[in-house]
């Protein structure tokens, strides 16, 4: 158990040290940064015209934070990848991985450690993406309850790309490859589903079901659902298990 | 300690090692010799514990490495052909992390980093990193990262492998600190190195073993008084005045006269190449050079690793 942090630590040391990280939070928060300030006007000039016709105020959900939160994990979605990438590739490739493999540990050590490693690096961008909406709060009141909701299910979802990532990372020794194989299994897992609302077929009512979307989108509108957190669990627990299966068959495999 | 027992390791259909089997008793420096591609690495991997056998078994100090890979693993301390750095990291930052690994409880861990970095003289690069060191350095925190959980054994993956003649000398000085308190299998291809640092060796190639004995059974040392020697000498002047009276010597058997230098063989021990040393000063012919022909152990290593090749 605890050579499970002994990795971790290590690895988010080292991830949120390296010059690509400090790139990555960067670019997410410029990005992040241009695209909520054209949130923001926008929201401003439709409010503006609403009490000119006469009508109330509006949803700051509707009108901002869902923005946000769909930028935010469109955003995600690519820089995770960037993050895990070279989790498992990096120690193939410069020959520690045989260190860690003639070590007292075993595979699962090595994948929930390195799991845990990125989860972390990935989180903090997270916290990053959430200072808008405090900053937010300093100039308006709105309640918190649907934002937090949206972050827990935002940060379930990061446990899945991040899994994806390690996964991806754990197949081959290039971390370019890494990247982009995690890039299109996210999309997939994202996309999956898209079209399935309001179909009247069994097959399509189950993929709805199983889709990240689907069970992402409950947590958007502010309800807790059990069977979405399992489901998020269980997802991520599978990709982790797959890295760790890949790690352990390099044992007899080469 | 070290108990291998008719190890087979087949990459598809080419055998890397064929029915290996040795013993390594506690405290031993066994150096593992063969030409490259012998399949030292593969034996050394399958010990570590790093890949699995196609068949047979070993035993690390009573536990199989299949069954119980965690207790092997905590009594090996194994320096890979690459020494697994992680170039971002501080020396003794990495050697912390490695002794953390290892299972080095948490109030041994400072003692345990700055032991391995007295011994293997890294103290004064202890707070840089590991990229920015030069080779023999890292190969240095390879071995300090194979020592510091401690471990019962050592096995050194060609430890001296490209670096100076400077820092071979060092981490062969090393390696003869280290006897005695660990149990070290050496692999390499370096003929001296095993002569310096080894008690017992064994060649491989191909996979088989093909002689296993102490350094002296190998060298034929222990019978050194009846086994033929090669000496070589160069005189300034007079060479050939000086042919026959060398011929006259009895230990002499052979000797071959080129412009001013004899290759002699003869049969005996050091009183036979006084007599011979006597004789040319004697004679006034300006003796400027002696040198023994290193047969021993070189020799019983290219005759053994080629007499498989005719076959």
């Amino acid at each position: 158990m605890s050579k499970i942090f002994v990795i971790a630590a290590r690895d988010f040391k080292s991830l949120v040290f390296s010059p690509l990280y400090l790139m990555v939070a960067g670019i997410c928060t410029v990005l992040w940064s241009f695209i909520y300030l054209r949130a923001i006007g926008q929201f401003a000039q439709r409010l503006q015209m609403s009490q000119m016709q006469g009508g109330g105020a509006m949803n700051i959900y509707e009108g901002l934070f869902f923005n946000l939160i769909s930028i935010v994990h469109l955003i995600l979605i690519v820089a995770i990848p960037m993050l895990t990438m070279r989790l498992l590739s990096e120690e193939k490739k410069s020959r520690t991985f045989d260190l860690l493999l003639t070590s007292p540990i075993t595979s699962t050590d090595i994948a929930v450690g390195k799991f845990l490693a990125g989860l972390g690096a990935a989180t903090v961008l997270l916290l990053l993406s959430f200072t808008y909406p405090l900053m937010t709060r300093l100039v308006t009141e709105f309640n918190w309850m649907m934002l937090f909701t949206s972050y827990l299910g935002l940060f379930l979802l990061l446990g899945v790309y991040v899994a994806v990532g390690l996964f991806a990372s754990s197949v081959t020794e290039s971390a370019l490859l890494a990247v982009i194989l995690a890039i299109v299994v996210n999309f997939t897992l994202w996309f999956l589903g898209q079209g399935a609302d309001g179909s009247d077929s069994v097959v399509m009512t189950i993929i709805d079901k199983i889709s990240v979307a689907e069970n992402f989108s409950s947590f958007v509108k502010g309800t807790f659902k059990i069977s979405s957190f399992v489901f998020f669990l269980t997802f991520i627990s599978f990709f982790v298990f797959l890295a760790e299966r890949v790690v352990e068959s390099t044992r007899w495999r080469s | 300690m070290i108990e291998i027992h008719d190890l087979t390791k087949t990459y598809g259909n080419r055998i890397a090692i064929d029915r290996l089997t040795f013993n390594v008793k506690k405290g031993e420096v066994v150096g593992f010799l063969g030409p490259n591609g012998a399949g030292k690495t593969t034996t050394m991997k399958i010990i570590t514990g790093f890949m699995a056998p196609s068949s047979g078994a070993v035993k690390i100090a009573g536990f199989d490495v299949f069954e119980q890979p965690i207790e092997v693993k905590k009594r090996i301390g194994y320096l890979p052909e690459t020494p697994p750095l992680y170039g971002d990291m501080i020396v003794s930052d990495y050697l912390s992390f490695v002794a953390r690994l290892k299972g080095v409880e948490k109030a041994q861990i400072k003692s345990a980093v700055n032991e391995s970095l007295e011994k293997t003289l890294l103290t004064e690069v202890k707070g840089r990193m590991i990229q920015n060191l030069s080779k023999g350095f890292r190969q240095r925190v390879g071995i300090a990262q194979a020592l510091v959980a401690r471990p019962e054994i050592l096995i050194l993956d060609e430890p001296t492998v490209g670096l100076d003649p400077r820092q071979v000398a060092e981490i062969r000085q090393l390696l003869i600190q280290l006897r005695g308190h660990h149990t070290i299998i050496l692999s390499t291809h370096i003929l001296p190195e095993v002569e310096a640092t080894c008690q017992r060796v064994i060649i491989i190639d191909k996979g088989r073993i093909v002689a296993e004995n102490t350094l002296a059974g190998l060298a034929g040392e222990e019978s050194m008084a009846h086994v033929r020697r090669r000496i070589q000498i160069r005189v300034r002047r007079k060479a050939s005045e000086l042919l026959p009276s060398l011929k006259n010597i009895d230990a002499i058997k052979n000797v071959l006269l080129t412009q001013d230098k004899f290759e002699i063989e003869l049969v005996g021990g050091d009183d036979a190449v006084e007599k011979i040393t006597q004789v040319v000063v004697s004679s006034g012919a300006g003796l400027v050079e002696l040198t023994e022909a290193t047969k021993g152990l070189e020799s019983a290593f290219i005759q053994l690793t080629s007499k498989e090749k005719v076959e």
